[in-house]
């Protein structure tokens, strides 16, 4: 290649403008593969921010946020969409229990009984009405239980409430399970889908309620072990499934809720205390 | 508010074994070392100051505030920086994504506010070339220097860390203690470690623990004092000696409470200090056991 | 640091998720891109937003640049295109080229560099219409196809053909009676 460079009228003439086509198509191939005409174009450019003229700067400002920023997940946009500023967003959407994989096991596990149910199996009427209000007090525990999120140490010590976060994230959970707890339940014989919405929130605030004793997760097992030998009990003893949604049952169900979310309320401050692992 | 943390008659059990016992302290401003075996206590300790236990019995007191009280704790918690011994990162994300998390938890909310400061900590442990890449693709070093950029995140008062050099490599560690010097200027700095060269190059102050008791308390140079003429050279190693090694040399470096005369004396080290410490104490035995470290 | 380092071995870096290279590569780059896309389309904030989407596409396919060429060449690729597709008001591309057409043929001293690099073509380019002379340098000089060529300029696919063969027609009569 020669050694021809650009002279420095033809650059500002290029730069400015005011140049004809073939003086600038001149420049233009020259740069293409000289990187000292480059720099010259970029020392002329470059402190002058002016109206009409682009600002490098804040164009990488902009480049950099395109390319370091995490993008919001689905759910994250969902949740601003409904509503909840951006920041608690992120925190309620990086609970596991919003992960990908998880949401399709629970929805596999759900199916499983559903099908289950629709075969007009007693047993599997039964199976589907044990399962069920269980789903989402599992996906509670699942998201603030020190097990299951690695990243719980340095998240114990700082300053946002943690109630509110717990909180937040019952609810958005409930709002997607109970929706499909809902829908599966369609496929079981006999009975409208609303009435399993009663024991799965009361199971589920339960589980907040005990988790102001021990850890989540063994809270959540707990509340699941109860609440299989409640049912299995009631059935043994009434002889169909169905009657662990009769409404006196009902009725223990909500006082249930109430009761838990007092408890959780008033014991808030207790959620976030440490429980190290026994080695 | 007072720029100090003090502990008064502290005890903590875990079951019916006792991580801390009696434990009475004063820190300031600076950079404070924590020495100890494993189980001495030191992340027991560190995880009280950090306000993630409580204490069995004990007052803490953390720049005025009281932890016990949930406000006040809340109000520590936000002048609070904690690097934890062991740390897991969320699946999936990127060095930034991480530290911005963090930090909305640490209450920034403004979002160009809270990318300026994710950045800043990043550049000062040396990730922000590395900003977007995936946890999981990075070196155990890099992970733990990730894990100290949270904890700087707002340049808080205190700062509590448990083995942030551990797996560092030497390049990475010297630059680290620039970084807590420099904060250590106006912040208290807790930092345990089991490397006594970073306790040498960087602390003021060191406490040793063992078996949840206070052993030392006091100024580095002073312990580093108490070993004076107690450290020598030999050919050979000395069967009188509490601790003896072989060095780089090829020759014994020996320590021990007595030294004999006409024996190669040489300068002491924070390291011989404290094995020092150690060797002269019998560990207690029965009640005060450790079941964690 | 980076200064020693050449484009493809940034890009490498890229690769690696280094966003140190990622600045290196848009401080030599960023300006001339701006520039020479300015001359395209008179609008900064389409061209700010074509030169953002280029390294951001660089960012997320470095290996895109398959190492042959120079990758200023390739990164001009992406840019005009990114340009193209940014378009909103063809206005500011038609302005860009009447100040094309205002310019004065130019002055003898130039004459003589441009002889070195292109000969009588300048002069041969300068006698053509302003429609030509977009058409020429969308396709000739920036590479791209009539398709793209026609979005850029707001006219039908056919009329940038004929133009170009037009154009081509002309610059051949003119350089045949430019030889001695």
């Amino acid at each position: 290649m020669t050694s021809w460079h650009v002279d420095e009228m033809a650059l500002r003439r290029w730069i400015g403008r005011s140049d004809s086509l073939a003086d600038s198509a001149s420049v233009e191939q020259h740069l293409l593969w000289c990187d000292q005409c480059r720099e010259r174009v970029n020392a002329a450019v470059t402190g002058k921010p002016a109206p009409g003229v682009v600002d490098l700067g804040d164009m990488w400002s902009q480049v950099r946020d395109a390319v370091e920023l995490p993008r919001p997940s689905v759910f994250e946009r969902l949740l601003q969409r409904a509503g909840l500023p951006a920041h608690d967003a992120k925190l309620v959407a990086v609970a596991s229990a919003f992960r990908g994989k998880w949401l399709a096991g629970v929805t596999g596990v759900l199916t499983f009984v559903a099908l289950a149910a629709a075969l007009g199996d007693s047993r599997g009427v039964w199976l589907f009405l044990a399962v069920a209000p269980l789903v989402p007090c599992i996906a509670v525990a699942f998201s603030y239980d020190p097990k299951v999120d690695p990243a719980l140490e340095p998240e114990l010590v700082t300053p946002y409430p943690a109630l509110r976060l717990v909180l937040l994230r019952t609810v958005a959970i409930l709002a997607m399970a109970l929706p499909a707890v809902a829908l599966f339940g369609l496929f079981v014989p006999g009975r409208a889908p609303y009435t399993w919405l009663l024991p799965a929130v009361g199971c589920v605030a339960a589980v907040l309620a005990l988790s102001t004793w021990t850890s989540s997760l063994r809270a959540a097992v707990a509340v699941s072990a109860v609440w299989l030998v409640v049912v299995w009990s009631l059935v043994a003893q009434a002889g169909s499934p169905d009657v662990v949604l009769h409404a006196r049952f009902q009725i223990g169900y909500l006082v249930l809720a109430v009761t838990s979310t007092v408890i959780f309320l008033v014991r808030g401050c207790h959620v976030r205390e440490f429980r190290p692992r026994r080695r | 508010m007072t720029a100090s943390i003090s502990l008064r008659g502290v005890g903590r059990r875990f079951g019916a074994a006792w991580a801390l016992a009696d434990v009475n302290l004063d820190l300031a401003p600076g950079v404070t070392g924590l020495l100890g075996p494993n189980g001495a206590g030191k992340t027991t300790l560190l995880r009280l100051l950090a306000t993630a236990l409580s204490p069995t019995h004990g007052q803490v007191c953390v720049l005025g505030l009281d932890p016990a009280v949930p406000a006040e704790r809340t109000g520590i918690r936000r002048r609070l920086g904690y690097l934890p011994q062991e740390i897991g990162f969320p699946r999936g994300f990127s060095a930034f994504a991480f530290v911005d998390y963090i930090a909305v938890l640490k209450e920034w909310t403004q979002p160009a506010v809270r990318h300026a400061e994710v950045r800043r900590v990043l550049d000062l442990v040396d990730l922000g070339g590395i900003s977007t890449k995936r946890i999981r693709a990075m070196s155990g070093g890099q992970r733990r220097r990730l894990a100290l950029a949270q904890a700087l995140l707002g340049s808080p008062p205190v700062l509590i860390l448990d083995e942030p050099t551990a797996g560092v490599d030497p390049e990475q560690r010297a630059a680290l203690r620039n970084v807590l010097a420099e904060l250590a200027r106006t912040s208290i700095v807790v930092l345990s470690t089991h490397q006594t060269e970073d306790v040498a190059a960087l602390c003021e102050r060191v406490i040793v623990l063992d078996c949840g008791r206070v052993r030392y308390n006091g100024q580095v140079t002073e312990l580093v004092g108490q070993a004076a003429g107690r450290v020598w050279l030999a050919d050979a190693p000395d069967a009188a000696a509490s601790a003896s090694w072989r060095t780089g040399t090829g020759r014994y470096r020996n320590v021990a409470e007595h030294a004999r005369a006409g024996v190669e004396h040489v300068e002491p080290s924070l390291e011989d200090a404290y094995l020092l410490l150690r060797g002269g104490t019998r560990p207690d035995s029965g009640d005060v056991r450790e079941v964690l470290s | 640091m980076h200064g020693s380092r050449s484009d493809a071995a940034l890009l490498a870096a890229i690769g690696e998720r280094d966003l140190a290279a990622m600045r290196a590569l848009y401080d030599r780059h960023a300006a001339w891109l701006s520039v020479r896309l300015t001359r395209r389309c008179n609008d900064c904030d389409v061209v700010a937003d074509a030169v953002q989407d280029t390294f951001v596409a660089v960012w997320r396919k470095p290996q895109g640049f398959r190492g042959d060429g120079d990758v200023a060449a390739w990164l001009w690729g992406i840019a005009i295109r990114r340009l193209v597709s940014r378009l909103r008001s063809h206005r500011e591309v038609i302005a860009s080229f009447e100040m094309m057409d205002a310019t004065p043929v130019p002055a003898a001293e130039d004459q003589v560099l441009l002889s070195v690099e292109y000969g009588d073509i300048g002069q041969a380019l300068a006698r053509l219409s302003p429609e030509m002379r977009a058409v020429i340098q969308a396709v000739v000089l920036d590479g791209l196809t009539a398709k793209e060529a026609a979005r850029l300029l707001d006219m039908p696919v056919g009329s940038v053909k004929t133009r170009l063969s037009r154009a081509k027609a002309h610059l051949r009569a003119a350089l045949a009676e430019g030889l001695p």
